[in-house]
C-alpha cells in the first residue's frame, strides 16, 4: 500500500494528475469519512469535512513531506477541519433538535439511517446511536483522541503525530475521554 | 469510582499498556481485594468495548466523484506550444 501511495503522490505532485488523485481518494475515503462522522456526529457535515479534507490535501500536496506517513498528514487535515467546524457551531446546536421540514426527524435518526450494520453485528442500532451520542458528547480534544485510538485503532505515537501533541498530552486526553465515556456508558 | 485517584491513574496506565510486570501484579492484587476499583475497571473496559464496537461506516456513494468535481480547474497543458 505504501508503495502505491508513494507512486500516486509522485504523479499528483508532478502534474496534478486527477486520475492518481481519484485513486488516492478511494484508498482513504472511508477512514476520513469515519473520522469526520464521529467528530461532527452527522452525515452532512461529515461529508462536507471529508470532501474538504481531500481538496485541501490536493491543493497543498507540495507541502506534504514524503518521508512521513501520508495518512498522518491527511488525518491531521481532517481533525483540524472538524475541530474548527465544531468551534464555529452555534452553541445551541443539538442533535436532539428537530430538523426543519422533516416532520419530527432528529439528528439521531439521520445517524441511524446512515450507519451500515453488517449482518453479524451484535450491537443493536439503538446501542449504536447511544454509543455515538456518548462519543459526540465528549469535548472535541478528547473526542479526536478517542476516535483515533479506538475507532481507527492507531497507537499513541501515531495519534501524537496526527494531533501534533506530545504523547503524554494524548494519553491524558484519552484518559479523560475514557472517564467521561465510563460515566455515560456504565449503566448499559 | 476508584478508591483512590492513584488507582484511577493506574487503571488508565494499565489500559494503555504502560506498566511493568511488577506494577501489573500489584494492580491485579488490588483489584482482587477492592470492589470499588474492580467495578471502575469493569466500567472502563466496557466503555472502550462499546466504542470499539461502533459500526464502521463507509463514505457515501459517489464520494470520490464529488471530490473530483470540486477540484480547481486544471492548468492548461501547453503541449501544443512545444
Amino acid at each position: 500500500m505504501d508503495a502505491v501511495v508513494k507512486r500516486l503522490i509522485k504523479e499528483i505532485k508532478k502534474d496534478g494528475d486527477e486520475k492518481a488523485f481519484a485513486e488516492l481518494v478511494d484508498l482513504y475515503k472511508d477512514k476520513v469519512f469515519q473520522i469526520a462522522y464521529r467528530m461532527t456526529g452527522n452525515h452532512y457535515e461529515a461529508q462536507d469535512m471529508a470532501q474538504e479534507s481531500f481538496l485541501r490535501a490536493y491543493a497543498n500536496i507540495d507541502r506534504y513531506d514524503e518521508n512521513r506517513k501520508f495518512s498522518t498528514w491527511l488525518f491531521r487535515i481532517t481533525t483540524n477541519l472538524c475541530i474548527d467546524r465544531l468551534r464555529k457551531r452555534k452553541p445551541d446546536y443539538s442533535l436532539d433538535e428537530e430538523i426543519k421540514g422533516t416532520d419530527g426527524l432528529t439528528g439521531y435518526a439521520q445517524i441511524a439511517a446512515t450507519d451500515q450494520l453488517p449482518e453479524d453485528q451484535v450491537v443493536t442500532l439503538e446501542m449504536q446511536e447511544w454509543v455515538q451520542k456518548a462519543i459526540v458528547s465528549l469535548p472535541p480534544k478528547y473526542r479526536s483522541a478517542i476516535i483515533l485510538r479506538y475507532i481507527e485503532d492507531l497507537n499513541i505515537q501515531q495519534i501524537s503525530n496526527i494531533l501534533d501533541l506530545p504523547e503524554n498530552t494524548v494519553k491524558t486526553h484519552i484518559h479523560r475521554g475514557r472517564e467521561a465515556l465510563r460515566k455515560r456508558l456504565k449503566d448499559a | 469510582m476508584a478508591c483512590h485517584k492513584d488507582y484511577e491513574y493506574k487503571l488508565h496506565q494499565y489500559l494503555d499498556g504502560d506498566m511493568t510486570e511488577t506494577e501489573r501484579d500489584e494492580l491485579y492484587q488490588h483489584l482482587d481485594t477492592c470492589e470499588e476499583c474492580a467495578i471502575h475497571y469493569k466500567e472502563l473496559k466496557k466503555s472502550v468495548m462499546f466504542v470499539q464496537s461502533a459500526s464502521h461506516i463507509e463514505a457515501p456513494f459517489e464520494f470520490t466523484e464529488g471530490v473530483l468535481k470540486n477540484l480547481p480547474a486544471k492548468k492548461k497543458t501547453k503541449w501544443w506550444k512545444k
